[in-house]
């Protein structure tokens, strides 16, 4: 009950073990599947990621295509390249019918292809011919300076793909485009004529970077082969460093084979290359997209580690008091031997082991309670015998009595013998007043008191004892004293005698049998003369011992 | 008797066990507490294209609105000069007690009545753009305009270098604002030692800085004008334009509308000052999720300013600030 409450009974030590136990168990195996968990989710975000990034970059790249495709139609057209062979002063040239044919092919280009925002075929002879019939080229700005114009021209037959750029060769047009410029070269002699530039909507490449991302936080930039920005969703943020990409090591990224893809924060990095343009395309994903519902699996997860606890925490209770509560019990029954009483275990419910024991148990307490019934009525018939015997002497009174003359020669009798028997053990000495010796005590008084100086004042010593009987008269009262030197008694042992006289014979504790002689003599005195007689003891512990023996005066005339 | 004691254990351990999974998984996906409802944002003018600045703003509040997962709701007064429209429109929206105020004032005195009404419900503010006369708002996100004024103030002086008429004149948006008192004095502070003929307020309408800048063209001396918004700018320059007086009158600007741009590859336009709006909305957002998880905010923060000439105008970095692709087609 009380001991359950204590760290050291079995009950809380299996307990706490099991525990501790399940505790470090399930902690790991949450933690373990946990990671398990993040891990496939992760991954396999990563993988649909990728799948998206090349999407993303096939789609760019379709774009780049057309704009190729609808390059080399035009380029090789019959009409331009006789318009180019033109030399012609001062732009003359754009008001005639060749002019206006060309200018309607470029314009159905562009009806047809959305996503293309202008085409311009610039011609090294001055003349600018636009797809827009409305459109008037900017007089502020100097084609000769651009990078796609120069570019061409300095590639000869293959095409250049700009970076994003704000066009701005439409006056009052500022359009954000990727461009695609080829030399237009001349059939006969390949010489070049000019340059033709298709100009892709930049839109369409925001929008599909825009739409291809994962998650809330996720997005998609665009590097060029020099790790400038082609495009990115805040790129006003970056520009003025509120916002970082590390640039570096992505392009680490493209130049490793290995490798695909990188985390930095909470972010993962994947860069998939576009063969055509040679542009990076960065898809970014943030963590917290990759498992969306974080708190959720979170509380999901703590519950169930929760519930399993629980679970295993009362099962453990259970097995762990199943097994203690029996020997709780039996320990309970075994305490009742220290207070005397002998309880049988009986029945109970436990295991083999413990109702073997509870058995073994209940023989042995058995055995020691018939042994004990034994000895009690053994011990009540002695009692009973002794207290008839005493009954029996005082009831033949005049045998009882003897001259203190006759009692003192047997008290001699009696030393002699034991003197002879403890050799040079002790002396002893005997003054008994002469007019004692005609008068009347109780047979046997003296000889059980010198017994007793002998047995315990004087046997065990290392010296010489010495007894000294005497006797006077006190009064009306006789008093006969027996003395030794022996090694007498301290306060409590004299206490304990003295208490042991005063007990009646019913009374006293059965094993105790010391001083019965004494003892007998005391109660018979008093029994034969009345309470206010008997024995009187005197010690000092070292010293040795005085016993008296007080009776009144009678003579043998008394009782005849 | 035993029982409540194992519950007891059992119960402990079972706590420590939950708090244990919960901090571990807490150091993995760390969970950040965002408002449902929605930020209340009060800009200056809601509508027309012609305001591209507001437009940038807009698309750099949505941006960080999804960046940070946090839910807006723009209103405001249609035109910048309707002041009691937007305290109208900001009373209105201190009704529906959002957990915060974005607010860019139309004016910097009248708008603090309201803006204690916001306090007095427990509604932080953060402003942007244009401040209040208050220490109420949490943060302030504005170009630092004095430096802004600065940057055009000491290119209208190192343009005059090369000019014989030195006197310059300053056309003003509108009196009384923030951003047009800042950038006034900025520029003056760049020009303390040249001759300034005086300040003119065209009140946020283009025509009045047109008729403002031919009436100044008849000054002989007139070196160069510097005008503090975009209004004023396309007012100025057309009059220029018109005058065809842009080597005789150099013209310093602030903002970048497409027709400013225009001007600018034309050379009427010397150069202009650029905000970075999206950057400011942006940033707003920002800010305002910062102070909403309890993370300390700066009072001020400056979202910069750019001198663009025709010559860097179509650089790579400032392209995308001039031309945002927000507002393509």
């Amino acid at each position: 009950m009380k001991s359950s409450l204590r760290l050291g009974t079995l009950e809380s030590r299996i307990y706490t073990i099991f525990t501790l136990m399940v505790f470090v168990s399930i902690i790991i195996m949450q933690l373990v599947s946990f990671r398990f968990t993040i891990n496939t989710v992760r991954s396999s975000t990563l993988d649909s990621n990728r799948a998206m990034l090349l999407q993303l970059v096939k789609q760019m790249d379709s774009y780049i295509e057309g704009m190729e495709q609808v390059s080399m139609a035009v380029a090789e057209d019959d009409e331009i390249q006789s318009l180019l062979k033109e030399v012609l002063p001062e732009r003359r040239g754009t008001d005639t019918d060749l002019f206006y044919s060309i200018q309607d092919r470029l314009h159905n280009y562009i009806q047809a292809r959305e996503d293309i925002s202008d085409i311009l075929v610039i011609g090294d002879n001055g003349i600018i011919i636009p797809s827009d019939l409305e459109a008037e080229i900017n007089p502020w700005t100097s084609v000769m300076e651009k990078d796609w114009y120069s570019g061409a021209e300095k590639a000869f037959d293959r095409m250049v793909v700009s970076s994003s750029y704000v066009q701005n060769i439409i006056k009052n047009r500022y359009s954000w485009v990727v461009s695609l410029s080829r030399a237009i070269l001349s059939r006969e002699d390949r010489k070049i004529m000019g340059v033709l530039l298709v100009d892709l909507k930049f839109n369409r490449i925001k929008e599909l970077c825009e739409s291809l991302v994962i998650g809330r936080k996720g997005y998609n930039f665009i590097l060029d082969n020099e790790g400038n920005y082609v495009f990115h969703p805040t790129q006003q943020l970056v520009y003025s460093s509120i916002k970082e990409e590390p640039i570096r090591r992505i392009l680490s990224l493209i130049e490793d084979p290995e490798r695909t893809s990188f985390q930095e924060g909470d972010r993962y990095f994947m860069v998939e290359t576009s063969p055509l343009t040679g542009w990076h395309v960065v898809s970014v994903t943030h963590d917290s997209d990759i498992v969306t519902d974080w708190k959720y699996v979170q509380i999901i997860y703590a519950l169930i580690g929760l519930i399993l606890f629980l679970v295993v925490g009362v099962a453990t209770n259970k097995i762990s008091s199943g097994i203690t509560k029996p020997v709780r019990k039996l320990q309970e029954i075994m305490q009742s031997v220290d207070t005397g009483e002998f309880q049988l275990v009986g029945s109970i419910k436990a295991t083999d082991e413990i109702r073997e024991l509870a058995r073994e148990y209940d023989i042995m307490v058995g055995r020691i309670r018939e042994l004990m019934e034994a000895n009690i009525r053994e011990q009540e018939f002695k009692r009973k015998s002794d207290l008839k015997a005493l009954q029996a002497q005082i009831i033949s009174k005049g045998r009882e009595l003897i001259l203190i003359r006759d009692e003192i020669e047997h008290v001699r009798s009696y030393l002699t013998i034991q003197e002879m028997r403890y050799k040079d053990k002790f002396q002893y000495e005997m003054d008994i007043d002469p007019d004692l010796w005609e008068l009347i005590t109780l047979k046997i008084t003296l000889q059980p008191i010198v017994e007793n100086a002998i047995y315990h004042g004087i046997k065990e010593l290392d010296y010489e004892g010495y007894i000294a009987i005497s006797g006077w008269l006190d009064g009306e009262v006789i008093v006969l004293e027996v003395k030794d030197n022996g090694q007498g008694m301290d306060e409590k042992q004299l206490q304990e005698m003295v208490q042991g006289l005063e007990t009646p014979l019913e009374k006293r504790p059965l094993f105790s049998r010391q001083g019965m002689g004494v003892r007998n003599v005391h109660e018979r005195i008093r029994l034969y003369f009345g309470q206010e007689y008997g024995l009187y003891c005197f010690s000092t512990p070292g010293k040795g011992t005085t016993i008296q023996v007080r009776m009144p005066v009678s003579t043998m005339e008394d009782y005849l | 008797m035993k029982n409540w004691y194992l519950l007891l254990l059992s119960l402990m351990f079972a706590l420590i066990l939950f708090m244990a999974l919960s901090l571990l998984y807490n150091s993995i996906g760390p969970e950040i507490s965002v408002p449902e409802a929605p930020i209340g944002i009060v800009l200056k003018s809601s509508i027309g294209p012609a305001m591209d600045f507001w437009v940038v703003v807009d698309q750099g509040i949505r941006e960080a609105a999804k960046e940070f997962g946090l839910k807006v709701e723009i209103s405001g007064p249609r035109f910048e000069k309707e002041i009691l429209r937007q305290i109208h429109v900001l009373e209105n929206v201190i009704s529906k007690n959002p957990p915060l105020i974005i607010l860019a004032a139309t004016d910097y005195a009248q708008l603090v009545a309201p803006l204690e009404k916001a306090a007095a419900a427990g509604i932080p503010v953060i402003t942007i753009d244009s401040g209040v006369d208050s220490d109420i708002p949490v943060s302030f996100i504005a170009t630092d305009n004095i430096v802004a004024g600065e940057k055009a103030g000491r290119e209208m002086k190192r343009l005059l270098l090369s000019s014989p008429r030195k006197d310059i004149a300053i056309v003003s948006h509108i009196r009384g604002t923030a951003t047009a008192i800042d950038r006034e004095r900025g520029a003056r502070t760049a020009l303390k030692e040249e001759h300034i003929l005086g300040t003119w307020y065209c009140d946020v309408e283009q025509e009045k800085a047109y008729l403002i800048t031919k009436s100044l063209l008849g000054n002989e001396n007139l070196g160069g004008i510097i005008a503090l918004n975009e209004v004023a700018a396309l007012g100025v320059a057309r009059a220029i334009d018109e005058a065809d007086a842009k080597n005789r009158v150099l013209v310093v600007a602030f903002d970048n509308a497409v027709k400013e741009l225009s001007y600018l590859e034309q050379g009427v336009i010397k150069a202009t000052v650029v905000q970075r709006p999206y950057n400011m909305g942006y940033l707003s957002v920002k800010t305002a999720f910062d102070y909403l998880n309890g993370e300390k905010v700066v009072p001020f923060i400056d979202t910069g300013s750019v001198l663009i000439t025709k010559e860097n105008m179509f650089e790579r970095e400032y392209q995308e600030l001039l031309f945002p692709f927000s507002t393509e087609p």
